[in-house]
């Protein structure tokens, strides 16, 4: 008894979630229609006259007066606004930016960060964005613009700190003050020469490297499923079938972090290793039988191909 | 067994075995409960690990001649075949009973003949799982080598392809490399295992004091006058783990136990029993052997990872996070998302694909986002009150369950309390709640700041600290644990001498040294102790005894290091970014 009636309050519970979700979209799409808009802003000078708009919108109870409730409207309206131009900047530029505020009272330069949003898109889907957030914390005139990476949401093997080295050197505060010796050294103008900061330079390296390794996933993905290796349950009758045959493939996962090396393994215990490059590339291919190398195993897995996209069409085309 | 038995520096083969009254072997199962012992067994006769866990059965006849002498039916007559044993265990699992009968089983019966290194460290890995603080861990980061540089040069950052590379891990290359840097008078068993729940690599290894690879080692023979001498030698064995999470340049590596040989009690040996640290007696020395041990484990640890032909060498770097929750740890120095965005930063980072209320996940959503802190406005009261049911326990929900008629002050109260706990989820985002089983159990910060002096300047938090202060002291105090407390202290005077450096590079804080010295600063060092520290202190700004908005950073856990020094009222060196 008590579990059926748990089991109708959850029932009504994902009802009430799901209708709730419902009215949010249809406010987010009525609200930023061209109408309604139109009825928001025009009406503006006329308030007092009109009380149809109200109709249109009409979620809660008349006890409220018109204007506080066009005003909340016409505020709402901004908002999503203002959203809709996020999404769409967010949707056709792949980078963008954003401002937060650090709470920590103790942050550096008032706690004013710069937040950069990459968007990674990977099977025509938008992945959860990787967040990159700036802060300046070096004081003075020399260094006072300089960024810094405060905090980010990047995996470990997207080399940010080299990338951070690379383009956002920190200022060499101490060699600028600290004398003219040190300035009018040769060494000094060629170590300062690099302390330019350049974030835009960042971020698309920073996008280039996520945008590959999401790639370098997915390419494993594809291989996987053109040898026939998916995921699926289905997949579980037609392996053991599969792993009759000796030159059946078995195994094909990521062997490291970066997703540049793959494990293949065979149905007759012949392991394999590929090496891809950044861009998918193959640099190497081994394979391990039980009498050491075989060759013929390897030359028969790629075919001639160069980059892995070659491997994958010539898998599908077998299976 | 041969005959003669000649040092080298191979591995312990895992199908050496030890005589089940061994007081090792009893003390790894001894201290398995029974559930797990049955499970351990049941995985003993699993098929892929009946190669080295072979039980004793009545066909063998390796051992008939031996059984003839004995009472062939015993307590524990032997089994015929394999299925037998299993179905006995199965059995087991079935009916109640004491955890007695299925360990005499296992010693007395079915592998009376001895247990394999093999299964003993299974049976101490289903230890590892069913106490997952049992082990002190210490996270560390697997950085490329470079050439020491010259003291006095500026430290920049090398711009070149090394400084893209992330390294790389292959546990058998590893496994090997690691065997060489062993010395040959150091025998070890070495176990992998992938992590049950956590995208971890366990290594478990097992060291012996012994040069010899075979039973001598292990003194399974029974010879009278050698039993006294080796058994310490058995004793001092140690078990160290190291894991490897999965995708992320890091290793956490257990501490196989305190510096210091008076308190041998921080993993293994914790719930140890008497029996062996009274045994441990003779062998005080080996304390200080398995300190050297360690270090030279870690010191072997890089260069297994390294690849001097392909001009890739490594080392280690202590990351300042020590916790016995290897969660927490997978969380913080894992391949997730989640290392540098901690705290209130994990708005950014949650990737749970269940959790309902990510954000901003697609540009391709126009439905505007609800409030980044929905519990009490725009959700309804019933979901709100499921879910701070569910954060914060019992406490939280008379709160909620409040929309009877009150009075002016109690409404001012509950908007107090409302924006105090707003202020705690702007601060924490959805890390360092009670339930989420991420938690530090100890925190150690050293406070460089000059001491304030206008009254005005963060007051709350003085107190606080006043009071950890004296609540540290009493607890060294109490627990007299001299050992440890110095070595915590190493830890922040390197952290202090890293600040420093840090400092001199950055040339601002430099500058605010140069100002005359007759700012006090007093030497404060907060030690904070708990299940969870971080989400005690968030329970602490939620019931707005710490205020919640002039609360430093540090105190939030963002950093994600367990060891620090604080200037400028911020954790310097580490900064949280992971660079």
């Amino acid at each position: 008894m008590a579990s059926t009636l748990d089991e109708e309050i959850e029932d009504l519970q994902t009802k009430v979630s799901s209708l709730r979700k419902q009215i949010r979209i249809h406010t987010s799409t009525l609200i930023t229609a061209p109408s309604t808009r139109l009825l928001l802003t025009e009406e503006e000078p006329a308030t007092p006259s009109l009380t149809l708009p109200r109709a249109d919108n009409d979620k809660s109870g008349s006890g409220i007066s018109d204007s506080s409730i066009k005003q909340k409207l016409v505020f709402q309206s901004a908002l999503q606004q203002a959203h809709n131009q996020q999404c769409l900047y967010r949707a056709c530029a792949s980078i963008t930016t954003f401002r937060v505020r650090d709470p920590d009272p103790h942050a550096v330069d008032g706690g004013a960060i710069l937040g950069l949003r990459i968007e990674v898109v990977s099977r025509a889907k938008f992945l959860r964005p990787y967040y990159v957030l700036l802060n300046r914390p070096y004081p003075g005139p020399g260094g006072s613009r300089h960024l810094r990476v405060h905090r980010h949401t990047l995996p470990p093997c997207i080399p940010l700190a080299g990338l951070a080295g690379r383009y956002l050197p920190a200022p060499t505060v101490g060699a600028e003050k600290s004398g003219s010796s040190g300035r009018q050294d040769g060494d000094a103008g060629a170590t300062r020469a690099p302390q330019k900061q350049d974030l835009a330079r960042f971020a698309r390296a920073l996008r280039r490297e996520v945008v590959r390794y999401h790639h370098r996933l997915g390419i494993i993905a594809d291989l996987k499923k053109a040898a026939g290796l998916g995921r699926t349950s289905s997949g579980l009758g037609e392996s053991s079938e599969r792993q009759r045959q000796p030159a059946a493939l078995v195994d094909i996962s990521p062997a490291d972090a970066e997703a540049k090396q793959l494990t293949i393994e065979w149905a007759d215990g012949r392991t394999g290793r590929l090496v891809m490059g950044d861009d998918g590339e193959i640099l190497k291919l081994v394979v391990v039988g039980e009498n050491g190398r075989d060759r013929e195993a390897g030359r028969d897995l790629l075919g001639g191909a160069v980059r892995v996209e070659d491997v994958v069409k010539r898998l599908a085309a077998f299976v | 067994m041969p005959r003669l038995s000649v040092p080298t520096t191979a591995r312990l083969p895992s199908s050496l075995r030890v005589d089940p009254s061994h007081p090792t072997a009893t003390k790894i199962l001894g201290r398995l409960s029974r559930s797990s012992l049955l499970t351990v067994a049941l995985d003993w006769l699993d098929d892929s690990n009946l190669p080295l866990a072979q039980p004793f059965l009545r066909g063998d006849e390796e051992y008939e001649e031996e059984l003839e002498d004995e009472d062939a039916d015993g307590l524990y007559p032997p089994a015929r075949s394999v299925e037998e044993v299993r179905d006995v265990y199965s059995s087991f699992q079935g009916r109640k009973g004491s955890k007695r009968e299925v360990l005499e089983r296992i010693t007395d019966g079915d592998w009376r003949h001895g247990l394999t290194l093999y299964q003993l460290a299974m049976a101490d890995l289903q230890y590892l799982y069913d106490h997952p603080t049992s082990q002190q861990w210490s996270a560390y980061r697997v950085v490329p080598l470079k050439p020491p540089r010259d003291p006095e040069g500026e430290e920049a950052l090398e711009v070149d392809k090394q400084s893209l590379a992330i390294p790389r891990f292959h546990p058998s290359t590893f496994l090997k490399t690691l065997q060489a840097q062993v010395l040959p008078d150091v025998k070890a068993h070495y176990n992998f295992d992938a992590h049950k729940s956590l995208p971890l690599l366990l290594l478990r290894i097992f060291i012996l004091d012994s040069p010899y690879s075979t039973n001598l080692g292990l003194q399974t023979t029974t010879t009278g006058t050698t039993t006294t001498t080796t058994t310490t030698g058995f004793d001092a064995s140690r078990t160290v783990y190291i894991a490897f999470p999965d995708a992320s340049p890091h290793i956490f590596i257990s501490k196989p136990q305190t510096t210091t040989t008076t308190t041998t009690t921080t993993t293994i040996t914790l719930s140890s029993s008497s029996s062996y640290s009274s045994s441990s007696g003779p062998s005080g020395g080996g304390g200080g052997e398995s300190k050297s041990l360690r270090t030279l484990l870690l010191e072997g640890i890089p260069k297994a990872l390294s690849r001097p032909l392909q001009r890739q060498r490594f080392t280690l770097q202590a990351t300042k996070l020590v916790t016995r929750n290897l969660a927490e740890l997978v969380a913080r120095r894992g391949g997730g998302r989640t290392n540098a965005a901690a705290g209130g930063w994990s708005v950014y980072a949650d990737d749970d694909e269940k959790d309902p209320k990510r954000k901003n996940e697609t540009p391709l959503d126009l439905v505007l986002p609800l409030p980044v802190s929905p519990p009490l406005s725009s959700s309804s009261a019933a979901s709100s009150f499921l879910e701070e049911g569910e954060d914060e326990g019992g406490k939280k929900r008379a709160v909620v369950v409040g929309p009877l008629p009150l009075s002016a002050g109690e409404r001012r109260e509950e908007r107090v309390r409302k924006r105090a706990r707003l202020v705690a989820q702007a601060r924490f985002g959805d890390t360092a709640k009670v339930g989420d089983g991420k938690g530090v159990e100890r925190v150690d910060v050293v406070l460089e700041d000059a001491f304030p002096q206008g009254p005005g300047e963060s007051v709350a938090v003085e107190e606080e600290e006043e009071q950890d202060e004296t609540y540290d002291r009493d607890r060294a105090g109490r627990s007299a644990r001299a050992g440890r407390k110095s070595q915590v202290d190493a830890a922040l005077e390197r952290a202090e001498e890293e600040e420093d450096d840090d400092d001199d590079d950055e040339g601002g804080g430099g500058r605010r040294e140069e100002q005359p010295a007759q700012v006090w600063r007093p030497n404060v060092r907060l030690t904070f102790h708990g299940s969870h520290v971080f989400a005690g202190i968030r329970q602490l700004v939620e019931c707005g005894i710490i205020d919640g908005e002039r609360m430093p950073g540090w105190m939030t856990g963002e950093e994600g290091v367990t060891i620090g020094a604080v200037r400028h009222g911020r954790i310097r060196g580490h900064k949280g970014s992971g660079l």
